[in-house]
């Protein structure tokens, strides 16, 4: 019972910011106060109006559905190369693509942004994106990996035998069983990257900045709700996202022994 | 009188719409092992998880020692349980798997060697005691949790399906040594099994269940040579079943023939009647006789100590008949042959009718 | 098939490119006012440890430390629920709640704490925000997500015929948690522990918005040299050193993990 109890506490501690977030942000005045005095969707505007949330939201789209698009195939390839390669020393290859995860935010960002003044490229999205990538493709390698384990070769070398081409088996066997693997990580790479702020920090300016970066500059020079509206609008989307992520690909089955 | 130690009052146990033990009364005596026997979903693993308190009753109530314990949770009862995959703590060696139960009993750390050491003797495994679990062979294994179950002399041994898991060699001789423990600590014995030859040779009373309820309760012997109803006829051995009418209270037509039958039941005289009787009961005859039987020889399954045939009658039934090696005469398939069905060795069923076989 | 590496491998190059530039920087003189750089030097790497840094590396440690110890504590039992819950409502319910947080980014969870452990919300008794405390509430909420994840599935892994057996011969269920699921729980204790503090130990959205300038990291210390004073090979120098701590602590537990009995 006491059990019970603490779990609940657990959660509600988990919780309750980002409830605190959402009631702050309707609320009608600049002065932050909890529960809000009434409600107001003043801030949502502001933040539809803020130039530099426009332009950074933009970014954010440009840069992530860059990485994403780079990252799916040669996530996928990768996997396929580790599961069916017969690579010597796989256990190596493996852990080098899983590194990024490993290294921390502000290594990687300055890193970077060393390599692209050295490139003259600090003005330049392309930075952004190659770093994108690189942060994302270890999420996009493990979710297809488990895919590509759990489908049996056999289903491809029936298709073979049938007379299909290779390139054929590929696009009309193999890629339609890897769905789940290839959604869930193409769910991953997204959220990442739209979430991605330390590295991001390090490499963009003004004009390049994604919308996690425009948020902290804009909460260290002002205190009005605004942020909390955008938060708003970032808690609801990932809610829904991971629900339905959970109800129609089992997440649970993805971290837990059955 | 021997006191009753443990006993199940009315117990239901309802999982959703599925009634796996259905208004149970069971009373188990003092030093006697008993067997719960039947097949899959028979209600008899739960009947054990309710005794020994990992699952609660959704109607009635359990004794022990006449006390009632429905509500106090399994580490309060005082019971010692083997579980069919030994449950042996994977990080503690076999002396501190085994030592388990006092330490929680907190009793003096001499004393706990001391038991220890006794109860690894008890099921020879004195060297054992320092490796892990999972160095042990399968029959190792469950000899430690045997003695890790009795070493703190619980009131009760819960056993689930004791002999399953070890291989048909071990088998017999895990169950004999199992025997002689029981005996020799003289703890009263509960244990759930689907193998009827477990349960013949291990236990003093068998419960045949079927569908969460007690079908007959008795001594081994009177299991099988008396079953009360058509399951556990069918369950426990193989057995022939004739049907017939009876004419007497004593006698019954089968298959154009009248067969007497002392079975302690008078008939009722016309009533549709359904007798089984033991394969290995069944003698070949070389003339005319009373109880005598005609029939077609169908098949025959050399087994070596004996030949199992089935033959059939001149109404279409089938007769299952065991005959010892070296037999008495050539037998063939297509032959015929007499057989004589002693009157004392026929089983009047009760139950539902079965359908045609 | 190694062909099918090969894209992957272009992107990891770029990384390895990266941290290339970042190591032969922190080997850099430091030419203050400019982006220049002087020749091989090893200031950069004495300078971490600076009486001025070494403060932030013992306050890195010491939060790094509570934090795993805290967020242990409070993921074991959610972690638990999730492992051992037969309703799969429940678990859904859990799940969600547990990753959400992890989906919502840094910025967005930093700035709810933001708004709590300032006096908007609730008026604290002491004062939370930029304070350590603070920092170590917002490091505490970002790591339960990856431990309770952990943990559940390291308990997940215990069958619990063992704990049915250990109740059997008499333990009771504080008892069965001391003796039984905590021992054979360990190993995802330790995995969970070293992944929090490795972690946490370059963790910088929450001191930097969480502290107001008051409480430094390892993390803060690279931004404010990096990106404040342009002092590019004197953050580089410190990014290392953060560098250099994960991959040591991630190597014991790969050496761990490897060493352990499956």
């Amino acid at each position: 019972m006491i059990a019970r109890l603490a779990v609940v506490a657990l959660l509600a501690f988990m919780t309750v910011p980002t409830v605190v977030v959402i009631a702050v942000s309707f609320n009608p005045t600049a002065i932050l106060s909890f529960p809000p005095s009434g409600l107001s969707l003043r801030w949502y505007a502001n933040v539809v109006a803020y130039p530099q949330f426009r332009r950074a939201a933009v970014n954010s789209l440009l840069v992530t559905a860059a990485a994403a698009a780079l990252a799916l195939p040669a996530g996928t390839l990768a996997a396929l190369a580790l599961e069916r390669g017969r690579l010597r020393g796989r256990s190596v290859w493996a852990a080098m693509l899983l590194s990024p995860l490993v290294v921390p935010g502000v290594a990687a960002g300055l890193g970077f942004l060393i390599l692209a003044a050295g490139l003259g490229l600090l003005r330049s999205r392309s930075v952004l994106v190659a770093a994108h990538v690189a942060l994302v493709l270890p999420f996009v390698v493990r979710s297809v990996w488990v895919s590509v384990r759990n489908l049996d070769p056999v289903l491809e070398r029936a298709a073979a035998s049938l007379g299909a081409t290779p390139w054929r088996v590929f696009r009309r066997v193999t890629l339609p069983l890897l769905r789940p693997g290839l959604f869930a990580g193409l769910l991953f790479a997204v959220v990442v990257s739209l979430n991605e702020f330390v590295v991001s920090l390090f490499i963009s300016n003004r004009v390049t900045e994604i919308l996690p970066v425009a948020m902290f500059t804009y909460v260290v020079n002002y205190t009005d709700p605004t942020i909390a509206a955008l938060s708003s609008l970032f808690i609801v989307v990932t809610f829904l996202v991971v629900w339905l992520a959970d109800r129609y690909l089992n997440l649970a089955g993805v971290f837990l022994r059955p | 009188m021997t006191p009753t130690v443990v006993e199940l009052r009315g117990c239901t146990r309802d999982y959703g719409p599925v009634r796996a033990v259905d208004a149970l009364d069971l009373a188990v005596q003092e030093g006697e092992c008993l067997a719960l026997l039947g097949p899959s979903g028979c209600g008899k693993t739960t009947t054990l998880n309710l005794i020994a308190g990992f699952v609660p009753p959704t109607a009635g109530r359990i004794l022990i020692d006449g006390a009632d314990v429905t509500d106090r949770p399994p580490h309060l009862r005082g019971l010692g349980v083997v579980f069919q995959s030994y449950a042996l703590f994977p990080h503690l060696s076999v002396r501190e798997n085994v030592a388990f139960g006092l330490r929680e009993r907190r009793l003096p750390a001499a004393e706990i060697e001391r038991r220890v050491g006794d109860a690894l003797e008890l099921v020879r495994l004195e060297r054992a005691g320092r490796q892990r679990p999972a160095e042990l062979s399968g029959g190792m294994q469950q000899r430690v949790a045997l003695a890790r179950a009795l070493v703190y002399r619980p009131r009760v041994l819960l056993l689930d399906e004791p002999l399953a898991a070890l291989d048909r060699k071990l088998r017999e001789g895990m169950r004999d040594e199992l025997r002689a423990i029981q005996r020799s600590v003289g703890i009263t014995t509960i244990f759930v099994t689907h193998d009827q030859a477990e349960a013949l040779g291990l236990s003093d009373r068998i419960a045949v269940m079927h569908r969460g309820r007690i079908e007959q309760l008795g001594a081994p012997r009177e299991i099988y040579e008396r079953p009360a109803t058509r399951f556990v006829a069918d369950f426990i051995g193989a057995s022939t079943v004739l049907r017939g009418r009876a004419v007497a209270a004593d006698r019954v037509t089968v298959a154009g023939a009248t067969l007497v039958v002392t079975s302690g039941r008078p008939l009722a005289v016309g009533a549709d009647v359904e007798l089984a009787i033991r394969p290995e009961r069944v003698r070949l005859s070389t003339g005319p006789g009373d109880n005598v039987l005609e029939a077609r020889i169908e098949g025959l399954v050399y087994q070596g100590a004996q030949t199992d045939m089935t033959a059939r009658l001149s109404d279409g039934q089938r007769v299952l008949l065991s005959v010892r090696e070296p037999a008495p005469a050539q037998l063939a398939a297509g032959q015929t042959v007499r057989m004589h069905l002693p009157p004392d060795a026929f089983m009047v069923l009760m139950g539902e009718p079965s359908s045609p076989r | 098939m190694k062909l099918l590496l090969l894209p992957a491998l272009v992107v990891l190059a770029v990384f390895a490119a990266a941290l290339a530039a970042l190591f032969r920087w922190s080997l850099l003189e430091f030419v203050p006012g400019s982006l220049q750089t002087g020749g091989l030097t090893l200031a950069n790497l004495r300078g971490v440890l600076a009486p001025q840094y070494l403060g932030a590396i013992r306050d890195t440690v010491v939060l790094s430390a509570l934090t795993t110890v805290l967020t242990l504590v409070a993921a074991y039992p959610v972690a638990y629920a999730l492992a051992r819950t037969p309703s799969r409502r429940v678990r859904s319910a859990i799940l969600v709640l547990t990753l959400a947080p992890f989906f919502t980014g840094a910025i967005v969870r930093t700035y709810a704490w933001v708004l709590v452990l300032g006096n908007t919300v609730l008026a604290w008794p002491v004062p939370m925000l930029f304070t350590e405390r603070g920092v170590l509430v917002g490091l505490v909420h970002f790591s339960m997500p990856t431990m309770i994840l952990v943990l559940a599935a390291a308990l997940s892994h215990i069958d619990p015929v063992y704990e049915r057996a250990a109740a059997s011969l008499g333990a009771s269920p504080a008892r069965v948690f001391r003796r039984v699921t905590l021992p054979l729980s360990m190993p995802g204790i330790v995995s969970g522990g070293l992944i929090v503090f490795a972690w946490t130990l370059s963790a910088f959205p929450t001191p930097e918005l969480l502290g107001g300038g008051r409480v430094k990291m390892i993390a803060n210390v690279v931004k404010d040299l990096g990106l404040d004073s342009f002092n590019w090979p004197g953050a580089a120098a410190f990014a290392m050193l953060a560098l250099a701590l994960t991959l040591a602590l991630l190597t014991a537990l790969g050496r761990l993990a490897a060493g352990r009995p499956s």
